[in-house]
């Protein structure tokens, strides 16, 4: 088997998309990173502006996965449009170290609401210094309040197997519950 | 980290000049590097805060491109539809933040609109900063 998977991460802010992608890739990574000019600035010097990429071999001869990150900012939810096409499944981080952590999350399932409810979907908390129980129920709760249903888990978003942990979650997902067009195979 | 910028009368009064110029340029605008608009002229009601998004996107993916293909930087971004012509260009010279964005209808002459932004990014550049402020307080 030598399929390509394509999923994206998605998430506020500062939770830690472009560092994943970054840390992951075994190509050296696209990004598109612009000096922050508003209020950001105060806890991060850049932030994406149109998509970061990178690609992460599984091991073995399992395929590939196609690594997409999205702007936090809901300015730029246009960008879901280009990746949209073959799309496998979505990662959502949150930022545990981040007062503004369930808020973040809520302008993401906002924006993001009707594509997120068509694939396999996992919020992943990041930046955690251990188990989340209260973040994690609040971020169910916070699903559902947007008609969402998906696992929330903890992870670190820098660990490959962390996120190949999540790729088999949404693996798991696609094959229990979801049928989509980009099943399997990344276009 | 404070960002000096040109002073927001400055800029509009640059963007009057432009459409000025040519009745051909339907929207012009000067939008921060991270998506937000700093001073717009539009002839027609446009989306504000989208064009501004996405002229910063435009303009980063495609520095990403000419640096990962060709090892090169971005000068001018042309986009041309079958009604408009779009040109992006960074406000370069200095440190400043910003991208200018033209839309022209498609009979306009695409020297004439790379002319246009040429001197209306120049005039801001040379403006001497009035503004040294966060970009937050004065956006």
């Amino acid at each position: 088997m030598n399929e390509v998977y394509k999923i994206v991460f998605m998430g506020a802010p500062g939770s830690g998309k472009t560092t994943c992608i970054a840390a992951l890739s075994d190509i050296p990574p696209v990004s598109t990173d612009v000096p922050c000019t508003d209020a950001l600035q105060e806890t991060k010097d850049t932030t994406t502006v149109a998509l970061d990429y990178g690609e992460l071999r599984l091991d073995g001869d399992n395929g590939r996965l196609l690594l997409y990150g999205l702007p936090g900012q809901s300015r730029f939810s246009y960008m879901f449009d280009v990746v949209r096409t073959g799309l496998f499944g979505a990662i959502v981080l949150v930022d545990a170290s981040s007062e503004g952590a369930i808020d973040g999350l809520a302008e993401t399932l906002e924006t993001y609401r009707e594509d997120l409810a068509s694939i396999p979907l996992v919020v992943a908390i990041n930046k955690s210094d251990g188990p989340s129980h209260a973040l994690g129920l609040r971020c169910q709760q916070a699903l559902h309040a947007h008609g969402l249903v998906a696992p929330v888990t903890t992870m670190d978003a820098r660990r490959r197997d962390d996120v190949v942990q999540l790729f088999e979650v949404l693996l798991t997902l696609l094959e229990f519950g979801f049928d989509h067009p980009g099943k399997g195979r990344a276009t | 980290m404070s960002i000096v910028l040109p002073s927001q009368p400055h800029c509009h009064r640059a963007l009057d000049t432009l459409l000025h110029r040519c009745d051909g340029v339907v929207a012009a605008m000067f939008a921060l590097r991270d998506g937000r608009s700093y001073a717009e002229r539009f002839r027609s009601t446009l989306p504000v805060n989208k064009f501004a998004a996405m002229s910063s996107s435009l303009v980063a993916l495609s520095n990403s491109v000419l640096r990962e293909i060709a090892s090169d930087a971005l000068n001018y971004l042309l986009i041309e539809g079958d009604a408009h012509k779009l040109v992006l260009c960074k406000v370069a010279g200095s440190k400043s933040p910003l991208i200018l964005s033209i839309m022209a209808k498609h009979e306009i002459n695409l020297g004439l609109v790379l002319g246009l932004a040429k001197m209306c990014a120049k005039e801001v550049m040379e403006a001497e900063p009035t503004e040294s402020a966060r970009a937050t307080q004065t956006v």
